[in-house]
């Protein structure tokens, strides 16, 4: 029975996984070869016309650019916050645990609320940012309004959703480090910025170096939070090739298109994760 | 029967079979497993609606259960949202089981199934009726959808503010923005129509270009906006928006339906484009407002034209193997419960079939008394022929899903946005909104 076991459980991810993900996938990027110019009708081989199209576009190469600034923010602020938060929580004071707690809280929340409750909050009619700040004689702010700020927005809301989530990965992490490396640089007179810059953030580098790989590929392809608070506007100053795809897809009803632009966001990826496990070997990283 | 074995379990092995063999027998007499029986009896109509609001889903609800009950033909109702339903319509067709009836509020949608041989015309319903103008849209004198309310996009605005500040209704540009800048009064802002890249500023924010008398294609599909005869128009129509835009709120932007709407209702805007959803949202939640708004069609900048912006919804008879079941049961509904229907948003679906204008029962509805004065205008917007009834989608010599891609590719909103949000110059705006438009039609 038991020699069955393995085999059988292989077998069921394995179908699984071709079912569910390759099959899919395989198909998807079959498409981008076809022209088809709306759900119903049939597929016109093309080749490979759709890719020169699209890499022949302004807004592809201005959606690839937007993606890396929307992801490469949001990951250096997530880092950044997250160590630091995770620094303070490692601290003992009173009501730790229950910081600790709330801390977690906006990562457990859906992103549709997140994003809309951050919307009703900031709106120019009824917002309750917005009436304070008229209460205060502020000045209203554009927290949509303009390119900057739009992206602004996005990767304000992006950072606050999910920067806990690395948070509680690094305090995990932070208590794995042993207490007796601080306290032999103590001695030898090391200072808490030494002691993080030699100590602490070398013994997370395994797992910082996951952190950015997964936050990195999970930001690049994330289109929820931007879809739902500016659709990729304003004039495409936050439009990523997520975005941009959906949009080809979805509302042009250029399926082939679409396609192209999610089997190059996927190359692109994949480049991206090739050339980063070079840099940051992971036998290296244990 | 024998009695149950305990000793051997719950049943014996005889009985398990005896037991299966009574179900499969039942079955077969109950015709679920008689294709061929099953299929000579008639088969349920499956009709998609993408009208949502509580009244109409139970409208739908009775409409179904009355056919039943007098045909015997069962209707089954699935609701979506609006801007849903194609995508469900479309993923029906692909997977086989296609609906019997779909709900659209886009005519590129028509005109795309249409051409692929989806629906079928509808003429033998909409031949029996007078329409409103600029609403059927056939191709070849063929009718391919029944289209059952205008949403006509009109600017609503604030009677008891116009009084306060001692304005009048305008007619020209420059008078409706003077009124836009005399209702700014702390956080109660002059206007709101939306300059983003969705739905909201392609049906809202242009009632005033087609007022102007601006087209977008000739009768060879030939984009024309930045011709020299209406590029001008076109710039001018930027010109009054940027001047608009500083009496707006914060965020007209990413403004949707919904903001538009709720300024409105909660009267916190003096000025707001939508349709008659306005009076009904006012009604149930702001009455004092309700009685103060009042609507107004889009004007050009000299006080000659008048516009509206189309919205409208409609029903298709899809082309499938229950297609005249489908359309005796569209006949029926539109016949007999169209009234019914159309009552369930009194204000908001704006009759498209002129006769319904003067249906005695149509109009013993509260909110149509009520704000009779208000239907009389929205109703001579759509037969007096010297108002410009359009939109994006509607534009060109015919129908066709050419302007369906520039309403998508946002053309249009991007041209007001390079405007207000960039400071472009207007004509440089609008020569790069054509050259969008070119590309999108392809």
């Amino acid at each position: 029975m038991t020699r069955w076991l393995l085999p059988g459980f292989l077998t069921v991810g394995a179908i699984a996984t071709l079912v569910l993900i390759v099959g899919p996938a395989l198909y998807a990027v079959s498409l981008s070869f076809y022209d088809i110019p709306s759900l119903t009708s049939d597929p016109v081989w093309v080749g490979l016309n759709k890719y020169a199209v699209v890499l022949s576009s302004g807004e592809f190469w201005n959606a690839m650019w937007n993606g890396i600034v929307y992801a490469g923010l949001t990951i250096i602020l997530q880092v950044v916050l997250g160590i630091g938060f995770a620094l303070i929580l490692n601290q003992k004071f009173v009501g730790r645990s229950l910081l600790r707690g709330l801390t977690f809280l906006p990562y457990l929340l859906p992103t549709v609320i997140a994003v809309l409750t951050f919307k009703w909050m900031v709106d120019g009619s009824f917002g309750i940012i917005t009436i304070l700040m008229h209460e205060w004689g502020l000045p209203a702010v554009n927290w949509f309004e303009t390119e900057a700020a739009s992206m602004f927005s996005v990767i304000l809301i992006s950072v606050w959703l999910w920067t806990p989530f690395v948070t509680t990965t690094f305090l995990a992490g932070l208590q794995t480090v042993p207490v007796q490396l601080y306290e032999a640089a103590r001695v030898d007179g090391a200072g808490p910025i030494r002691q993080f810059f030699h100590i602490t953030l070398p013994m997370l580098r395994p797992i910082l170096t996951v952190i950015v790989l997964l936050r990195g590929v999970w930001m690049f392809n994330k289109l929820d939070v931007i879809w739902l608070t500016t659709g990729g506007g304003p004039l495409g100053a936050t439009e990523h090739l997520p975005v941009l795809s959906y949009r080809k897809a979805f509302a042009l009803f250029d399926i082939g298109s679409g396609a192209a632009i999610a089997t190059l966001s996927f190359l692109v990826l994949m480049i991206a994760v090739t050339l980063y496990f070079r840099a940051f070997p992971m036998e290296e990283v244990k | 029967m024998k009695p149950i074995d305990k000793r051997a379990g719950l049943l014996t092995r005889r009985q398990t079979i005896q037991g299966i063999g009574g179900v499969g027998l039942g079955l077969s007499v109950s015709g679920l497993a008689a294709p061929a029986v099953h299929a000579q009896s008639k088969r349920p109509i499956r009709f998609l609606n993408g009208e949502t609001g509580k009244d109409t889903l139970a409208f739908f609800a009775m409409a179904a259960k009355l056919y039943e009950e007098k045909t015997g033909t069962e209707v089954i109702i699935d609701s979506v949202p609006l801007g849903e339903a194609f995508t469900k319509l479309t993923n029906g067709i692909r997977s086989g089981t296609p609906y019997d009836i779909g709900t659209t509020g886009f005519i590129g949608q028509v005109l795309l199934l249409a051409e692929e041989g989806h629906i079928v015309p509808v003429n033998e319903i909409t031949d029996q009726y007078e329409w409103g103008n600029n609403i059927l849209f056939p191709i070849d004198e063929k009718v391919y959808w029944y289209p059952f309310d205008y949403n006509l996009a009109l600017i609503y605005y604030r009677k008891d503010l116009y009084e306060k500040a001692g304005l009048s209704v305008p007619t020209t540009w420059d008078q409706f923005a003077t009124n836009c800048e005399a209702t700014v009064e702390g956080r109660q802002k002059g206007c709101l129509f939306p300059i983003g890249s969705n739905g909201a500023t392609n049906w809202m924010s242009f009632g005033f270009m087609w007022a102007e008398g601006v087209e977008l294609f000739d009768n060879q599909w030939n984009v024309i906006l930045d011709s020299p005869e209406l590029a001008p128009k076109a710039a001018a129509y930027l010109d009054f928006m940027a001047r608009l835009y500083p009496t707006m709120p914060t965020g007209s932007l990413q403004a949707s339906y919904g903001d538009v709407l709720s300024n409105v209702v909660a009267g916190t805007v003096a000025h707001g484009a939508y349709a008659g959803r306005v009076i009904e949202s006012a009604e149930r939640d702001n009455p004092e407002i309700a009685a103060q708004l009042d609507v107004m069609p889009y004007m050009d900048s000299t006080g000659s034209r008048t516009a509206a912006n189309h919205g409208y919804d409609g029903w298709m008879v899809m082309n499938t193997d229950n297609s005249s079941a489908a359309m005796e049961f569209m006949n029926w509904m539109t016949s007999e419960l169209i009234v019914d229907f159309l009552h369930t948003a009194p204000v908001h679906f704006q009759p498209t079939r002129l006769d319904i204008y003067d249906n005695d029962r149509w109009r013993d509805n509260a909110l149509i008394k009520k704000h009779s004065g208000m239907i009389e205008t929205m109703r001579g917007l759509i037969t007096d022929e010297s108002v410009v009834v359009t939109s994006i989608d509607t534009q060109g010599p015919n129908p066709d899903v050419r302007p369906g891609k520039v309403f998508e590719s946002f053309a249009l909103p991007e041209m007001l946005q390079n405007k207000i949000l960039r400071g472009m110059d207007s004509d440089e705006a609008v020569s790069a909104a054509a050259e969008k438009i070119r590309q999108a039609v392809g």
